[in-house]
C-alpha cells in the first residue's frame, strides 16, 4: 500500500500544500528555507478567526544575548497557568512570531502562553537553542506576578523540533534545579537523530519531513556529535538513559509521521520509568497534518486532545 | 516508585475490586473463580442496560453445536451499525450475559450488541472459543436484516480476553475470505502468551490482572501450544507474521497494564502493515481500572476515547 493510499481522505489533498523545495532549501539554503515557512505560517495565521487573546512581542535577556519572545494572554482571571511554547521548524527555520499555536492554548487552557525565538541551526547548535529555552522558563517564573502566572502551574510544550526542545529541557531542567513542571506537551516531537525504526525508515515522502532532511537538520542541529554515539541527550533526548523525575507527559503524533515509532518508543520508557504519561497515536496523519488541514475530523481531535491536556494540566 | 505510587489517585480505591482471591481462582480453581467473577462483574450500574434498549437472548448454531448471543437494540432507527462483542474473563471467566463493557455500545454509539457468550478454558481451548466468535459474527451478516443491522457496518470488539480474541477473529476472518470488517476495537486486549516486555515484568500487583495469573491463564488457553515456538496468531495474535489487510483498529491501554507494551507493540505493527490505527495509552490506570472506577476522569476520558472510535467506525 502506497504512503498517498494511507493518508486520511480529509487530508490527501494537503499533502504537496508545502513544496517540496523548502525541504530542500532546508539543507542547501536555510535563509531562504525560513523565508518559504514565514511565508507559509503567516498565511496559516492570516487564516485564523479573530481573537480576545493578546499578543505581546518583547525581548529578555540570556545568558549570552537577548531573546525574542511573544507573550498571548487570554481574557481569563489572573493567576493563570503558564504555558512555555517552543515553535516547530526542524531546528532550523520557523519563528515564534508566525506560530500559529500560542492563541490555540490560550483560549482553550485559559494560560499565559510565552513562545520562545531560540536561536537556530546551523548558525548555533543545540546548546544555544537550550540555553535559550531554559532561560525563558526561569524569566517566567522571576516575572511570573508580572505576567499574571501562577508559577505553580507551569508547563513546557511544542511541536515537532520544538517538542524535542521541550524533552530535552525536561531534562535539562531536572538535572539543573529548575522549576517544577506540571506538564510536557510532546506534540511529534524531534527527539531522535539515529531514525533506526519502521517509521524513520518508511516515511520519505517529498513534501513531508522525511527521513533524509531531518537527517541534514540533524547535522546542523548537532555540529560535532552528530553521528558519534555521544550525542547529548538534551540535543536527542531519546539519548537519555534516566527518566526518572520527569513532569508527567503527553505524548502525540500520527501514524504517518517519521518520528512516529521513535515517539512511541520514548513514551514508553518514560511509563517504564514511572513517569505519568499520555500517548495518543492518530490514524492516517502526517507530520504536521493538524494545523496544514486544521478543519478535518482526524485534526480536530489531535487538537483538541492536546489542548484538553494543557488544560488539565494547568488549566 | 512502587505500583501503588503510580496508580492515578482516583483509581485508588477500586485496586482492590477484584479481590486477590479471585486472582489466585482463576488459576487454580476455575469452576470457582467463575462463580466469584460474574456477580462482581455484573453488580455495577454500568451493566444495567438503559430502559430503551431491548435484550433478547438466543441461541445461535456453531459447527459443533451452538452457542448463546445476548442481543441489545437500542431505539435508533435501523439499519443500525452492529457491534459483534466479545467479553474479558482471561478466557476462563465471564460472560456473555450482562457485560457492562458491551452493553455501554448500544446506547453510546446506536448500534446493535451481539455479546457471544463462547467457550472457555480449561474445558476447551483457543480452537472451540474462535470458532464460537467466528460463528457468531457469521450469524450477524448472514443475519443481519432480521437483527436490524446494516452489513456493510459491522464491528468487532472485546477488552481483555475479549480484545484478544478479537484480534485474533480478525486474523481469522481475513484468512478465511470472511466478512468485510468496518473496525476492530482492542480494549487491553490480551494477545501474547509471553509477557516478555517491560510492563509484561513490571506488573505484579496480586489484585490486578498480573503476570503470574495471566501465565496459568495462557497455559489453560493453549492446551499443548503452551511454551511452544508455534502457538497460533488464532490463540495469541501477537504470534502472528502478517498484519495486513486487517480491519481499521483503534488499541487502548493503561501504563499499569501488564499487557501495555504488548498492546503498545502490535498497534505498532498494525501501523507498520498500512492498517489505519489507532492508539490510545491512559497514565495511571491498572488493568480494566475504567470498568472498576467509572467516575474516575481518566476512566471516563479511555471510555469516551473507545466508545466514540465505535461511533466513528459504525455510528
Amino acid at each position: 500500500m502506497s504512503f498517498i493510499d494511507r493518508i486520511d481522505p480529509e487530508l490527501v489533498h494537503a499533502v504537496d500544500l508545502m513544496p517540496a523545495e523548502r525541504y530542500i532549501a532546508i539543507s542547501e539554503d536555510p535563509p531562504k528555507a525560513r523565508q518559504m515557512t514565514e511565508e507559509f505560517h503567516r498565511a496559516m495565521a492570516d487564516a485564523l478567526p479573530p481573537t480576545d487573546v493578546t499578543i505581546q512581542e518583547t525581548v529578555i535577556p540570556g545568558t549570552d544575548c537577548d531573546i525574542p519572545i511573544v507573550i498571548y494572554q487570554p481574557t481569563d482571571p489572573a493567576p493563570r497557568g503558564g504555558l512555555l511554547w517552543m515553535h516547530g521548524g526542524g531546528y532550523i527555520v520557523g519563528t515564534a512570531r508566525a506560530d500559529g499555536h500560542g492563541i490555540g492554548f490560550a483560549e482553550r487552557a485559559g494560560c499565559t502562553v510565552v513562545s520562545v525565538d531560540y536561536r537556530l541551526a546551523p548558525e548555533s547548535t543545540y546548546k544555544d537553542s537550550i540555553a535559550d529555552c531554559f532561560a525563558a522558563l526561569t524569566w517566567m517564573v522571576d516575572n511570573a506576578g508580572e505576567l499574571d502566572i501562577d508559577a505553580g502551574r507551569l508547563a513546557i510544550g511544542g511541536g515537532s523540533a520544538g517538542g524535542g526542545l521541550t524533552a530535552g529541557l525536561a531534562h535539562y531542567n531536572r538535572d539543573h534545579g529548575g522549576p517544577e513542571l506540571k506538564l510536557q506537551l510532546l506534540i511529534y516531537p524531534m527527539i531522535d537523530d539515529t531514525h533506526d525504526t519502521p517509521s524513520g525508515h518508511e516515511i520519505t515522502h517529498p513534501t513531508i519531513w522525511h527521513r533524509q532532511v531531518s537527517f541534514e537538520a540533524w547535522k546542523m542541529y548537532l555540529g560535532d556529535e552528530y553521528g558519534t554515539d555521544h550525542v547529548s541527550p538534551y540535543a536527542a533526548a531519546s539519548r537519555a538513559t534516566n527518566f526518572s523525575g520527569l513532569p508527567p507527559a503527553f505524548v502525540t503524533v500520527g501514524m504517518l509521521d517519521l518520528f512516529r515509532d521513535e515517539n512511541i518508543d520514548y513514551a514508553q520508557r518514560l511509563m517504564a520509568a514511572g513517569v505519568p504519561t499520555d500517548l495518543h497515536v492518530y490514524p492516517g496523519m502526517f507530520h504536521g497534518a493538524e494545523m496544514s488541514v486544521p478543519n478535518a475530523a482526524v485534526s480536530t481531535r489531535m487538537r483538541t486532545d492536546y489542548l484538553d491536556a494543557v488544560k488539565r494540566a494547568i488549566g | 516508585m512502587s505500583f501503588i505510587d503510580q496508580v492515578d489517585p482516583e483509581l485508588i480505591d477500586a485496586l482492590d475490586f477484584f479481590p486477590a482471591e479471585l486472582m489466585t481462582a482463576i488459576g487454580d480453581d476455575p469452576p470457582k473463580a467463575r462463580e466469584m467473577f460474574i456477580p462482581l462483574w455484573a453488580a455495577g450500574d454500568t451493566a444495567i442496560p438503559p430502559n430503551d434498549v431491548r435484550i433478547e437472548e438466543r441461541m445461535i448454531p456453531t459447527p459443533d453445536g451452538e452457542v448463546m448471543v445476548a442481543i441489545y437494540q437500542p431505539p435508533t432507527p435501523a439499519p443500525r451499525g452492529g457491534l459483534l462483542w466479545i467479553h474479558g474473563g482471561g478466557y476462563i471467566v465471564g460472560s456473555g450475559r450482562n457485560d457492562p463493557h458491551g452493553i455501554g455500545f448500544a446506547d453510546h454509539v446506536g448500534c446493535a450488541v451481539v455479546s457471544v457468550d463462547y467457550r472457555l478454558a480449561p474445558e476447551s481451548t483457543y480452537k472451540e472459543s474462535v470458532a464460537d466468535c467466528y460463528a457468531a459474527l457469521t450469524w450477524m451478516v448472514d443475519n443481519a436484516a432480521e437483527i436490524g443491522i446494516d452489513a456493510n457496518r459491522v464491528a468487532i470488539g472485546g477488552a481483555s480476553a475479549g480484545g484478544g480474541l478479537t484480534a485474533a477473529l480478525a486474523l481469522y476472518n481475513r484468512d478465511r475470505g470472511g466478512h468485510d470488517l468496518a473496525f476492530q476495537l482492542l480494549i487491553y486486549p490480551m494477545i501474547d502468551d509471553r509477557h516478555e516486555t517491560p510492563s509484561g515484568h513490571a506488573i505484579t500487583h496480586p489484585t490486578v490482572w498480573n503476570r503470574e495469573v495471566s501465565l496459568k491463564a495462557w497455559r489453560m488457553y493453549l492446551g499443548d501450544e503452551f511454551g511452544a515456538d508455534h502457538v497460533s496468531p488464532y490463540a495469541a495474535a501477537a504470534r502472528a507474521t502478517d498484519l495486513s489487510g486487517l480491519p481499521p483498529a483503534f488499541v487502548t491501554v493503561g501504563t499499569l497494564d501488564l499487557f501495555r507494551d504488548e498492546d503498545i507493540a502490535y498497534a505498532q505493527r498494525l501501523m507498520a502493515a498500512g492498517v489505519p490505527t489507532e492508539l490510545q495509552v491512559c497514565p495511571g490506570m491498572y488493568h480494566g481500572a475504567e470498568m472498576s472506577a467509572p467516575d474516575a476522569d481518566v476512566s471516563r476520558r479511555m471510555r469516551l476515547g473507545y466508545r466514540d472510535a465505535v461511533k466513528r467506525a459504525i455510528g
